[in-house]
């Protein structure tokens, strides 16, 4: 650990333990260093999946070799996010979703991007995130394939435990709950508040349908994955969906005079538990740097009509 | 008047080609020798829309978009469902329903009738398109908050989303349809108003996108009005114009309405 860095800590933990309660572990202000291609190794080491060839995850952006500081874990790598780790001493990021915008995750906007297949302008979002990680010497990890790959599904265990109702898990699956009777709407509101939603939560049932079965679909999930899960469950919790998909689908079944319900929360938000999930995995395995989760927060809202 | 001969008149009068290989543009439902009661336009031909076009008196469904629930109306995809497929396929059948999809016609016809409905549901004038089909605007200077406000209360979208800082000043509209949403980074383009887009590991992830420029202080917005709204308003336009060359038969919108509600 560098003579800055623990400046960083010495700073942040005189400002109160209650902000940054892992500087008072012992082994965060310990003497050892880790580079973030360390981190990634022993990430890969103690996540017992195998690694795909091809695949979202990697470095994004930054010098894996940098020595790392202290590990944020989020749902998405968005330069409030990368603002508030820089705050926070952390200084590689660890995030589910893309930091460039996109699945290529090019730092530079792609030639044929848009309507036009002519070299892109110089883009200023780009352009201001990619300086902002080169000034603050932040790396940037993604981990989305992999993360999910672990069983149960981390998205879905962290979801369950964001709605309090981690213990209602069906045979130990928190992709299937098993609650007390509750409305769709009364489950929606919930999911709203427990998640801090905005204006992300979308809803298709009829509000007064009872809902002791819950399906969880973290992530982008196809019509196929909810036509598997719909039929066992009465109310699924999805994140994205195609609307000429699962939501016409789950209209279709509710019209059909089907107990059903549908809650679409966004891919991001639903996201963001499974993430909080990570950074306590990463804690007890990487001792050398504090780990701590940051809120990327519902990106939607609507106006109040 | 057969449900064939209503799709060969809308193939004569579309005014552009006809894609020969289209999936989408095909029967799901029904033969075109099917002898046509009324014709029923609308956004999607949910088990809703096609019992209360039965109701009507409508036996011929012209949705914009899908019936099974996926883009290729592939029933091999869904046909495993237990809860309402077979009873859809059914109604379908013994209702002698004919289902006959306009998409790719309808976005190569001039004007594509799902921007003309849009626009004309959000109030965007044609006075201030910035030339006919470029589907760009340039309104009066407002807030993303005021302009979302507006195009809510016009569309009665119950889950419109919106992404940005509702502070941030704004002039310049792309208005895309369905699926076929501009990226929030397209030059010269404050708002991107359209029905649906992939939120995080497409092509440009939009929603991430203005998340950061709001961060920058650039004014950038992302308004969503969800796939139905958004195309459902031109399949009036849709239904007047086939009205023009099948006097027959009634043609009218049955509204599959926005799927969505939202909690309190």
């Amino acid at each position: 650990m560098t003579r800055v860095s623990r400046r960083v800590f010495v700073r942040m933990g005189a400002a109160g333990a209650a902000a940054a309660p892992w500087v008072l572990d012992p082994f965060a202000i310990g003497a050892a260093t880790i580079t973030a291609r360390q981190v990634f190794e022993r990430i890969q080491r103690f996540a017992g999946v195998e690694w795909k060839a091809v695949t979202v995850d990697g470095f994004k952006a930054g010098d894996p070799s940098t020595a790392v500081t202290g590990i944020v874990t989020s749902a998405l790598a968005t330069l409030d996010v990368l603002r508030r780790a820089v705050k926070a001493g952390a200084n590689l990021i660890v995030t589910a979703g893309p930091t460039f915008y996109s699945r290529d995750d090019s730092a530079t906007p792609a030639a044929g991007r848009g309507r036009s297949a002519a070299a892109p302008a110089p883009d200023p979002v780009f352009a201001a995130k990619s300086e902002f990680i080169r000034a603050n010497q932040l790396v940037v990890w993604r981990f989305s394939d992999h993360w999910r790959l672990r069983s149960p599904d981390p998205f879905a265990a962290g979801l369950a435990d964001a709605l309090g109702w981690a213990r209602y898990a069906a045979d130990g699956d928190p992709g299937r709950l098993m609650v007390p009777a509750v409305t769709l709407d009364a489950l929606a509101a919930r999911v709203k508040s427990r998640l801090e939603a905005r204006g992300g939560v979308r809803v298709v049932g009829r509000p007064q349908t009872r809902v002791r079965t819950i399906g969880v679909l973290p992530g982008t999930r196809s019509i196929q994955e909810t036509v598997a899960l719909l039929p066992h469950v009465d109310a699924v919790i999805a994140g994205e969906i195609r609307e000429w998909e699962s939501s016409e689908y789950a209209r279709d079944v509710v019209n059909a005079g089907l107990g059903k319900g549908l809650i679409l929360i966004g891919r991001s938000l639903s996201e963001e538990a499974g993430m909080k999930m990570c950074a306590d995995w990463l804690r007890p395995i990487v001792r050398e740097a504090p780990v701590r989760w940051l809120t990327a927060g519902d990106p939607y809202w609507r106006p109040t009509v | 008047m057969t449900a064939g001969e209503v799709v060969d008149r809308i193939k004569r009068n579309l005014g552009a080609p006809w894609r020969e290989n289209t999936y989408r543009d095909t029967f799901k439902s029904g033969t075109p020798e099917t002898p046509v009661t009324g014709i029923a336009t609308t956004v999607f031909a949910s088990f809703d829309v096609i019992q209360r076009a039965v109701a009507a008196g409508l036996n011929m469904i012209i949705p914009h978009e899908v019936t099974f629930w996926n883009d290729r109306d592939d029933k091999s995809l869904v046909e495993t469902d237990p809860l309402v497929y077979q009873q859809k396929l059914a109604y379908l059948v013994a209702q002698n329903v004919v289902v006959f999809r306009t998409h790719d016609s309808m976005h190569d016809q001039r004007p594509d009738f799902t921007f003309v409905g849009s626009a004309r549901e959000i109030g965007l004038d044609a006075k201030y398109e910035t030339s006919p089909g470029s589907h760009r605007f340039i309104l009066p200077e407002t807030t993303l908050g005021a302009l979302a406000a507006s195009v809510q209360r016009r569309t009665g979208a119950r889950a419109l989303r919106v992404v940005g800082d509702p502070n941030a000043r704004v002039s310049r509209i792309q208005l895309g349809v369905g699926y076929a949403t501009a990226a929030a980074n397209t030059a010269d383009v404050d708002v991107v108003i359209s029905g649906e887009q992939q939120e995080v590991d497409g092509v440009l992830d939009s929603p991430e996108y203005v998340l950061d420029a709001a961060a920058l202080g650039i004014p950038k917005g992302w308004i969503m009005l969800g796939h139905a709204v958004s195309e459902e308003s031109g399949m009036l336009e849709m239904a007047e114009w086939i009205r023009g060359f099948v006097p027959e038969v009634p043609v009218q919108l049955v509204k599959a309405g926005e799927p969505f509600w939202t909690p309190k």
